[in-house]
């Protein structure tokens, strides 16, 4: 069903929503200002953002993946799959995007919260929360007439002016931290030992009964849909799932469908999705595998045992990308049974790369700190058998995470494709390309606000409360949805990002890139993703002049957006605590990959007398 | 967040799996009341190997070194025995196994009465070697390596046993009290352990049920007499529980019916009584498991009755080849 009206009645509308809220008819505005057919604002369509929290590239089956996703797989197959999308390249800062359409630096996640720098410290930008300066996509759209809700991680700021309900959403039940248990209100870390949730603006005490998050968040947002349903107005609802991310924890029942299967090891299992990509149109024939990080050993040289304890690890993810799935499905299937499901645009996307380095070694400390002693009472049932249940803590590590983000380099937290690319798909009303189309444009994540403003007929204002609002810094994919383009954007077009330090910038098919060592050089760094998408090979020494043109990008980037970088950074020290940086050349060394010699049978003999 | 050991170190969890071998805990058993202790069925790593060694103090009025517990009114027995053996686990059409020999040895020592003349008398020595082996028919496959006993969970598991004692022990024709028994005798058991709830040390839970049926051979010089001894049915229950990863403790009840002795054709009494027991296990470390019990009959008042009540001592010692040697490579 198209319900999206033409741009000169949408401009014509706006035109008269403003002179009535000129005219002080505050009340009426909101609903009359809806460009969509104003006196019928249902025909609007809903938008649902289904955010995996470090969900992989290749997890899902519409990507490559061989973990069963068949809900998720039903939007890519009525939608469109995009394999260009970038998000930053940890999780606040995405959303910091997501929500403003602005860049990190500028909407006060220029660093993660937890991580802020003493260079950064009380810098506008800087702030570790979604600033006051930036407007957020659910206030301009509940502001035209939407419905807005949000349930899992908010992860934006926690003070009474910085959680959802303040920041737009008109009902909310979030987790305001970056992670947390799965089954109660237990965090991390002495110092913040209980995840600070909110429902409807108010700071719960204690939460549901039964609670599962992934289940918990779902039966949330479907109640919030039927308490409005019937008035005519469209809803924007942002799933912000805390799912995948570690801790795995899992409801028993999915936890061993996968068992065993992942025995065979990461190598065999990327290898496998990287033939399911390139015969889905994914990715293009002859792409190859980046390498496996130095300090992962080959699993072929694994014992049994500890490829079974490994391969758990990834059964527990699998399980956990099923789980969400499962309840993605439970929404899907809802919106059908209440008929709004041809009229709901969905997004679905994850937050960053996959998450590859250990949590909870890094929060859980040294024996002696109290963060230690909180771990051993809070977060120690460690056996595998215990894996799923309170107490326990799993990810799954370096290896498993590459496995995630296949073909690509690195995960989360780094500027390699691995950690800023991710999987994208786009269904819905708004879509009028091929269903189950690939595209593969250059995409990202700030795109997404001025594409649904747009949608929603909503205006983005240059100025609001009497102070200027940054700039979008996104291109709306309309036209490119509409399939009148292939690409928001344009080989000229440059995409850059900064975390930690790390940095890049894109631009067409090159990108430039700057990492901590030694998962980088510490120094510039140059790809061509066209040709080279695993950045296996560094074309700095032999394009000066791309290196010098790109750094030029670069610096634009950091006057515009006021980048600082970290004078201190979570990478400081990294290589002091991994193995020296070596290739990853198959099968060597011969001595620990040759196979018993057996000779010929008509030349063996038994010794002589 | 990383080591230069890299992701590897979370492989040390298959030597917990490890703990499973010397959960053995089992060889201990004792005849003693005829049962084993809790735990004693449960499945491990094939290719695994124990020592058990059990020492147990016994009172009562039959003779523990005898399993058919033939009741002597008014007898009162002490007994302190030890048992040794060998325990091994193997994998059989893909099924866990297990085979054991068992040697009893000891002392016994009280008033007995036969034919109505009381006499005090006393045995030494070993007693009859029994030969044991179990195979699984329901449960989970063979642990064949760490990675099948990293998934193991017994569920619900369920074996076949045979034990077959040898009449080889010491033996004295000219009294009723000794510690060998002068003839062959067995059990066939089906030994059930059943899960309940997670399968994580630490917060195991078991309900373990033994239904056994032994079956005695005659003893053609009991004191110049025939001894004849029907077969004896055997119930073992028990519901065991981990306090902690390394604690666990059991509730253990034993019911024990027929075993009608008769010497030279006059019949004795049937058995139908039931014994209470608690016992509480410790991993010390690896190889070594350890757990104390103590046992009692209860309906026992009437002369009759079987009467028994004894303490337990299991200490047993458990390895597996491939643990033996990453220890050696890590030298620890």
């Amino acid at each position: 069903m198209k319900t999206v009206l033409p741009r000169s009645l949408r401009a014509t509308i706006r035109k008269a929503g403003r002179l009535l809220c000129a005219l002080g008819m505050f009340g009426l505005a909101a609903s009359l200002a809806a460009p969509a057919g104003a006196a019928d604002g249902s025909r609007r369509p809903n938008i649902v953002i289904i955010l995996g929290d470090d969900l992989g590239f290749s997890d899902m089956g519409s990507f490559g993946g061989e973990i069963r996703t068949p809900n998720l797989d039903s939007l890519a197959n009525e939608g469109v799959r995009f394999t260009n999308f970038y998000t930053h390249a940890t999780c606040s800062p995405t959303r910091s995007i997501l929500l403003s359409g602005v860049d990190n630096h500028v909407n006060g996640l220029g660093n993660m919260d937890e991580y802020t720098a003493p260079n950064q410290q009380n810098v506008p930008g800087y702030e570790g929360h979604l600033n006051d300066r930036v407007l957020t996509l659910p206030q301009l759209l509940k502001d035209t007439g939407y419905h807005t809700y949000m349930v899992g991680k908010w992860h934006l700021g926690k003070q009474p002016d910085q959680i959802p309900a303040a920041r737009g959403f008109e009902r909310d039940f979030s987790l305001l931290d970056g992670a947390g248990s799965y089954w109660d209100m237990t965090s991390f870390t002495a110092a913040n030992p209980k995840s600070v949730f909110t429902e409807d603006g108010r700071y719960l005490t204690k939460l549901p009964k039964d609670y599962y998050a992934t289940k918990t968040y779902t039966d949330k947002l479907i109640s919030f849909i039927d308490a409005n349903r019937g008035d005519g107005k469209p809803f924007f609802a942002y799933v912000a799932h805390q799912a995948p991310h570690d801790p795995f924890h899992l409801p028993k029942e999915w936890r061993n469908r996968h068992v065993g299967e992942y025995d065979k090891g990461w190598d065999a299992v990327r290898q496998e999705r990287l033939a399911r990509e390139i015969d889905l149109g994914i990715l293009p024939p002859g792409t190859k595998l980046a390498e496996r990080m130095w300090f992962v050993p080959d699993p072929i040289t694994l014992a049994p045992a500890t490829r079974a304890t490994l391969g758990k690890k990834m059964e527990l993810y699998a399980g956990m990308v099923e789980n969400m799935d499962f309840h993605v499905g439970r929404l899907i299937d809802h919106l059908k049974k209440i008929g709004e499901y041809e009229n709901t645009i969905f997004i679905v996307f994850g937050d960053n790369g996959a998450e590859g380095t250990d949590l909870i070694k890094m929060i859980a400390g040294q024996p002696g700190t109290r963060d230690f002693l909180f771990a051993a009472i809070k977060w120690s049932q460690t056996h595998p058998k215990a894996w799923g249940d309170p107490g326990s803590y799993v990810g799954y590590g370096p290896m498993w995470a590459q496995v995630s983000m296949t073909p690509f380099s690195q995960y989360k937290g780094w500027m390699a494709e691995g950690g800023i690319r991710n999987a994208l798909i786009v269904s819905g009303p708004a879509v009028e390309r091929p269903k189950g189309s690939i595209n593969h444009g250059v995409m990202h994540v700030a795109d997404i606000m001025p594409t649904l403003l747009e949608i929603a007929g909503a205006d983005y204002p240059k100025v609001h409360e009497g102070r200027q609002v940054p700039e979008l810094i996104g291109k709306s994919w309309n036209r490119m949805l509409r399939g009148q383009v292939d690409s928001p954007r344009t080989d000229r077009d440059e995409l850059a990002w900064e975390i930690f330090g790390n940095r890049a910038v894109r631009q067409g098919d090159w990108k430039l890139r700057w990492q901590h060592r030694p998962f980088g050089k510490g120094e510039w760094e140059l790809f061509n993703l066209a040709t080279d998408p695993a950045e296996r090979e560094d074309l700095a020494a032999a394009r000066p002049d791309k290196v010098r043109q790109m750094v030029a990008l670069w610096d634009r980037y950091v006057r515009t957006n006021n980048v600082i970088l970290p004078s201190r950074s979570i990478f400081e020290t990294l290589e002091d605590q991994l193995p020296p940086r070596v290739p990853d050349d198959p099968g060597f060394p011969p001595l620990i990959h040759q196979r018993q010699f057996v000779p010929p049978d008509d030349m063996v003999a038994d010794p002589k007398r | 967040m990383y080591t230069k050991k890299g992701p590897m170190n979370q492989t040390l969890w298959s030597r917990l799996a490890l703990v499973t071998v010397l959960v053995m805990g089992a060889l201990a058993p004792t005849w003693s009341l005829a049962q084993m202790p809790a735990r004693f069925y449960w499945d491990t790593l094939s290719g695994a190997s124990a020592v058990p060694l059990i020492f147990e103090s016994i009172n009562g009025n039959t003779n523990p070194f005898d399993p058919a517990h033939i009741v002597t009114p008014g007898a009162d027995f002490e007994a302190t025995m030890a048992i040794a053996g060998y325990a091994r686990t193997f994998a059989l059409f893909d099924r866990s196994a297990m085979a054991a020999i068992l040697l009893p040895m000891g002392r016994i020592s009280g008033d007995v009465t036969v034919a109505g003349s009381t006499f005090n008398q006393s045995a030494s020595g070993f007693g009859d070697p029994m030969i044991e082996l179990s195979i699984n028919v329901i449960g989970p496959p063979a642990q064949k390596n760490l990675a099948d006993a990293l998934r193991y969970e017994p569920g619900f598991s369920l074996k076949l046993l045979a034990d077959l004692a040898l009449p080889i022990g010491e033996y004295d024709n000219d009294q009723p009290l000794n510690i060998g028994q002068n003839r062959w005798y067995g059990r066939l058991g089906l030994p059930i352990v059943w899960q309940l709830g997670p399968w994580v040390p630490g917060r195991r839970t078991t309900l373990e049920l033994l239904p056994a049926v032994w079956l005695f051979g005659n003893n053609t010089d009991y004191v110049g007499q025939t001894l004849e001894t029907d077969p004896m049915f055997q119930l073992d229950a028990h519901l065991t529980r981990d306090f902690t990863e390394h604690l666990w403790g059991s509730l253990d009840l034993a019911w024990f019916n027929g075993g009608q002795a008769t010497i030279n054709g006059v019949q004795g009494e049937k058995l139908d009584n039931l014994g209470l027991g608690l016992t509480l296990g410790y991993v010390i470390n690896e190889n070594l498991n350890l757990t104390l019990g103590y046992k009692s009959t209860l309906n026992d008042d009437a002369p009759g009755d079987l009467q028994m009540d004894g303490f337990m001592a299991t200490l047993v010692f458990g390895w597996h080849p491939l643990i033996e040697g990453s220890r050696r490579l890590k030298g620890e």
